[in-house]
This record gives structure tokens, C-alpha cells and sequence, in this order.
């Protein structure tokens, strides 16, 4: 569903974060900001919340231009995690070009993992897409709390089918930037086949994520941690 | 491709849209009062959207101020003014426009959300409504046609609990009929044997009488019994007895024969099914009915000679007394009946007529029904042509009626010819 407009020269790309309630979607995006420099990117913005719970979607846009004078806008949005949200996870999932799938890592939540993930192709279904054709990555998250599956339990799960898993602690910072690298890769590919970025725009496969991904200089964990 | 998907959440927006001029040209104009001379705001194609200046322009070097939308350089604000001023306040606009800018496009973006979930959520409404009214409707269906159902079946019940104890009652008059008979049976069998007996004694009395009156007897002897001869009337009794006799006799022999109608009529000897001769059942009902016939009753029989028809003798007799006592208790005239019986196209036709009063046209097509009755409440049960009309489906035939006001009503039964019936 890439938005291309070939005569404006611009790109809008689409990356939804999904997954249950209370997995750390929107921490993520928080992370994404605090740890990417402010060149390329626009601010968080994060739509009214109901005691701190997302009710319509948080927004945090990427901006970077082609050798060839495309203009690339990369939105990444949130959805609410709240079974009773469906309609605005429906309309957040439109034209999506590609979906972390935030997953709690507490052993007590698989159940919610489990649902939430069909929820995702349900809804994806409703729009018109479809998990086999859509860049995807699964996220574990929570990783710093006690009683989680265990990493070998993730692989076993979800080594057989070739869908991209990262571990992460949103909260701490761990994992967040590298879970949206991967998915920027993939999603390079599937941008790449439909309109040449690299041989058109001679934008290279880690051109694009080293524009959108920049770390900024001598930021630490740490004092992130601090902050909060 | 569905509707909801041209309306996408968080399309691109343009600059103009995100600043309308009625919200930035009252702040620029607020800031060339503040001293700048003159203040632009540029597209992203240099173009100039809105503008102030002041009457006195005075010329001094320009400044400008890139704007960001989500990251992407989207226009400009360009200013010029006093040099101390200036910066300061061009500083200050371009605050307030960015976090216009933000604000206004998260506005935006809450609208486009909301509306897309409101529409949505109608349309999921609208369609579990038509879900819940198409469920509704399908119930309410099936309750109509339950009650209906419920009607039939208990109209089907009580039919058939009437016609069930109106053949009880016919078998319990039956079974009453056959006790009754063979009850009498017994005491007419002695009255009768004794009657014999005493017509032969009297037989004998009444030779020793008359031996007696031819004794040489002595005068006053002789008239003591010439006296009492007369005064008990001998010559008469004597005449009389056997005249009694007889009658008794006869008498009795009525009434053995009415008790054997009785029992054959009735058949609680006979086995379920029977070979019957059709007219002698009519003849027996004839009989079993005769006390209740007016005086004068005339009957005329026309019957070729008829297959006998296999059936439970009780359903026939019932027929036939149905049909007759039809006849003799609304007969207003002297009673004139006329019965037929012939074979046609492999049936068996039998026919009672008679010259009563008929059937009006309007209660004609009603006469068979169940609880169809003219008689007053209480006399009818309106069930006596019905069972007739069943009995004769049963056995496979029918009954069909002419009858004209005043005319009199013919009855035509129909029966198989056939084998054997139920």
C-alpha cells in the first residue's frame, strides 16, 4: 500500500506498532525519540490519552530526501491496545506498510499475545492486506522483568517462520532501536521492488536506515533511565 | 477496494491548510505592531501566504525562519525590521506558529480518527442491527407459526377425542344392547317353554271340565253346576285360552326377535372383521329402529344383488342408524323411505332417501363438519354425520348428499368393490 506519488516526488511510508494492551507500544515510540537525533525526525506526537492509556494513537514522523529529490515521510503510529479500540486499531492499520508486533514477554500474558495477534490479522484482513506480504517484525518486550518466556522458547516458537523477532526493554532502552532498524530493512526490500530506490533514486538500502536511525551523539542508557 | 480506505488517518497535509489565514494574519499583523515593518509567511515554493506591514516601511536586512512539518521543511517565516527588535520578535512568532502548527495538526488528526471510528462503529451498528432484526423477524416467525400449530393441533385433539367417545358411546350402547338382550333372553326362553306347557294343561283342564259336565249328575247336583259353569263364564274362558295362548306366544317370540336384532346389531359376538351382506345390516338397523318409526311408515327397496363387503360390522351398523335415525327424527310427514342398492364402476352404491324436510342449501356444504349441528343445544352432538363420513373414508368409500328444501335428503354411499377392507 505504498503511497508513491511520482509526479509531487514523494513517499509516505506507514509503519504501525501493534500488539495488547499494555505492551509497551507507545514506550517505544517515547524511546525512539529520546534516542534518534532531531535531524530526520519531526516530535511525538502523542493524542489525548485516558490515564496515560492510549484511546487514539501516538504519531512520531521521519523525514529524509533521496539523492534524487524524493521526499520520504515515514510515519510510525501506535495503536490502542484495549480490546474495546478495535474500530481505531481498523482505521490506524489502513494502508500500513509494515507492523512490529509489541508483545509482552510475561509468561501470564501469552494468552493476550496470542489474541492480540489474531486480532492483527483480522484486522489487517478488514483492510484489505495480509501478514504473508507485509514487512513485519515481532518485538518481545519486558525483557527486564521476572517470570518471562525464555528466549529459546521465542526462537523455538518463531524460528521456523522466518518472520524477524527482537528482544527488547522498551522501558530501558534496550532493543527499541534495533527492532525499527530490522523493520526498516525489510521494508527497504519491499519499497525497493516496486520503485527502484536504489537504482532510480540511488538511495542504498543503508542510506535509507542510517537517514532515519542516528543515534544521537554520546547519548547513554543510563541517563535515559535517569530522566524517567 | 472498501469505502473506509480513501479515508486515510493521518493523510499529508499542506501548509496553507495547517495555517489558515484567519488564524496567522491576526499574529503577523500583531507583530508588525510590535515594530517588525514588514512579516511574510513562504511555502515550501517561496510563495508568499500571508503577509503584514506597516505604513512607514523602513528598509532593513531580512530575516527568515525555516518551518518544520513532521520533520520536513514545509515554507518559512520572513521578517524585516529594527535590527534591536527584530530577532526578538520574529523569535517569538515563530514559537507561537510552530506550536500552532503542531496543535493544529493534532487536532486534525483527532478529528480524522474520530470520525473514521464513529463512521465505522455506525456501520458495524447499522450491520448487527440488521442482524439482530433479521434474528428478531425469523423469531417472531416461528412464534406466530408455533401458536398456530398449537391451534391445529389442539382442534386435531379434541376431534379426535370427540369422535373417540362418540364410538365409545356407540360400543357402550352396544355392549348395553348385547347384555340387555342376552340378559332377557333367558326368562323370554322359560316364559315362552312354560307358555307351551300351560296351553297343553289347559288343554287337559279343559277336557276334564267338559268330561265332567257330561256325568249322570242328580238334579240339584246338576244345576249347582250348570250354575257355577255360568257364573264363572267357562264357555268363554274356555274359548278364550287358546286365542291367549297364542298371543302370548307370540308375543314373546316378538321379543325373542327383537333381542336377537338387538345382539346381532350391536356385534360384540362378532369377530373385528365380517363378511357382510349390506342390505341385510340395513334390514337390521330397519329393525332395531322400527319402535321409533311413525305409523304409516312406507318403505320401498330397490336392490340388485350385491358384493358382500368385508368390514368391522359395528362401523356399518353405525352408518346405518346414523343415516336412519336422521331420517325418522326430522320425518314431518308420514315417513316414506326409500333404500337402493346397485353395483357401479367396481363400487357399491347404497342409497336412503327420504321425504322430509331436506336440507337447506346454505347448511348443505356444513353437514358433515364436526360439532355442526341444527338441533338445540343439548340434543345434538353434531358428530353423527361426521363419524359417518369418516367411517366411510376409513373404508375407503364416501358419502355424498343431494337434497333439495322440501324434497327430502338422499344419502349415496360409496364402497370398494374390492377385496377385502378394514
Amino acid at each position: 500500500m505504498i503511497e508513491y506519488d511520482a509526479f509531487e516526488k514523494r513517499l509516505v511510508l506507514k509503519v504501525v506498532y501493534y500488539g495488547p494492551a499494555l505492551s509497551g507500544k507507545t514506550t517505544n515510540l517515547l524511546r525512539l525519540h529520546e534516542l534518534l537525533a532531531r535531524e530526520q525526525r519531526g516530535d511525538l506526537m502523542v493524542l489525548d490519552t485516558k490515564d496515560d492509556r492510549t484511546i487514539y494513537f501516538d504519531l512520531l514522523p521521519f523525514f529524509l530526501q533521496a539523492p534524487s529529490g524524493l521526499k520520504i515521510k515515514l510515519k510510525a503510529y501506535t495503536v490502542p491496545g484495549q480490546v474495546r479500540h478495535d474500530a481505531t486499531r481498523k482505521a490506524v492499520l489502513q494502508r500500513a506498510d509494515g507492523v512490529v508486533f509489541v508483545a509482552d514477554s510475561q509468561i501470564a500474558e501469552t494468552a493476550n499475545n496470542v489474541e492480540s495477534f489474531q486480532n492483527l490479522e483480522r484486522n489487517l484482513k478488514f483492510v484489505g492486506l495480509s501478514l504473508s506480504r507485509l514487512p513485519l517484525v515481532v518485538q518481545y518486550n519486558k525483557r527486564d522483568l521476572p517470570g518471562i518466556v525464555s528466549s529459546e522458547d521465542i526462537r523455538r516458537t518463531w524460528g521456523t517462520t522466518g518472520i524477524a523477532v527482537t528482544e527488547a526493554s522498551a522501558l530501558e532502552g534496550r532493543g527499541v532501536v534495533e527492532t525499527f532498524e530490522r523493520l526498516l530493512l525489510v521494508l527497504f526490500d519491499r519499497i525497493d521492488e516496486k520503485i527502484m530506490l536504489e537504482a532510480e533514486h540511488g538511495l542504498g538500502r543503508e542510506a535509507f536506515v542510517r537517514q532515519i536511525v542516528r543515534p544521537l551523539e554520546g547519548q547513554e542508557l543510563r541517563e535515559q533511565k535517569e530522566i524517567e | 477496494m472498501n469505502q473506509e480506505i480513501d479515508y486515510v488517518v493521518g493523510a499529508e497535509r499542506r501548509l496553507a491548510e495547517l495555517l489558515p489565514r484567519g488564524e496567522i494574519q491576526p499574529l503577523m499583523e500583531a507583530a508588525v505592531r510590535s515594530g517588525l515593518s514588514r512579516v511574510r509567511l513562504l511555502g515550501d515554493d517561496g510563495e508568499p501566504l500571508a503577509e503584514a506591514c506597516s505604513q512607514s516601511a523602513v528598509q532593513a536586512p531580512g530575516l527568515k525562519r525555516p518551518l518544520l512539518l513532521e520533520g520536513e521543511p514545509v515554507g518559512a517565516l520572513e521578517a524585516e525590521g529594527p535590527s534591536d527588535l527584530a530577532p526578538g520578535i520574529l523569535e517569538l512568532l515563530f514559537a507561537v506558529v510552530d506550536r500552532m502548527l503542531t496543535n493544529n495538526l493534532k487536532r486534525m488528526l483527532t478529528t480524522e480518527i474520530h470520525t473514521q471510528v464513529v463512521r465505522q462503529s455506525y456501520e458495524e451498528l447499522l450491520e448487527s442491527h440488521r442482524r439482530l432484526a433479521t434474528s428478531e423477524q425469523r423469531y417472531r416467525n416461528l412464534a406466530r407459526n408455533l401458536d398456530l400449530k398449537v391451534k391445529q393441533r389442539t382442534e386435531e385433539l379434541k376431534l379426535a377425542h370427540v369422535r373417540m367417545l362418540q364410538q365409545e358411546k356407540m360400543a357402550s350402547v352396544g355392549q348395553l344392547a348385547a347384555g340387555v338382550a342376552h340378559e332377557l333372553n333367558t326368562p323370554l326362553g322359560f316364559v315362552s317353554s312354560n307358555l307351551s306347557s300351560l296351553g297343553r294343561y289347559l288343554d287337559k283342564l279343559q277336557a276334564a271340565l267338559l268330561a265332567c259336565r257330561e256325568l249322570e249328575l242328580g238334579e240339584a247336583q246338576r244345576l249347582a253346576f250348570e250354575k257355577q259353569w255360568k257364573e264363572q263364564k267357562l264357555d268363554f274362558v274356555l274359548e278364550d285360552i287358546p286365542d291367549l295362548i297364542a298371543q302370548s306366544l307370540e308375543g314373546v317370540g316378538r321379543a325373542q326377535k327383537i333381542v336377537s336384532d338387538l345382539k346381532g346389531f350391536s356385534h360384540v359376538d362378532s369377530a373385528s372383521l365380517v363378511c357382510l351382506d349390506l342390505e341385510q345390516e340395513l334390514e337390521a338397523a330397519l329393525r332395531v329402529l322400527a319402535g321409533r318409526m311413525p305409523a304409516q311408515t312406507r318403505i320401498h327397496r330397490e336392490f340388485e344383488a350385491l358384493p358382500r363387503f368385508t368390514c368391522n360390522p359395528a362401523l356399518m351398523s353405525q352408518v346405518f342408524l346414523g343415516l336412519l335415525s336422521n331420517a325418522v327424527d326430522f320425518c314431518d310427514k308420514p315417513l316414506e323411505l326409500r333404500l337402493g342398492g346397485r353395483c357401479l364402476d367396481g363400487e357399491i352404491h347404497l342409497s336412503i332417501a327420504d321425504n322430509g324436510p331436506g336440507i337447506p342449501a346454505e347448511t348443505l356444504p356444513r353437514i358433515f363438519d364436526p360439532f355442526f349441528t341444527t338441533r338445540d343445544v343439548g340434543e345434538g352432538t353434531g358428530m353423527g354425520l361426521t363419524v359417518v363420513y369418516d367411517i366411510l373414508r376409513t373404508l375407503g368409500g364416501g358419502v355424498e348428499v343431494k337434497s333439495e328444501p322440501g324434497q327430502g335428503a338422499c344419502f349415496l354411499l360409496r364402497l370398494p368393490a374390492g377385496e377385502n377392507h378394514a
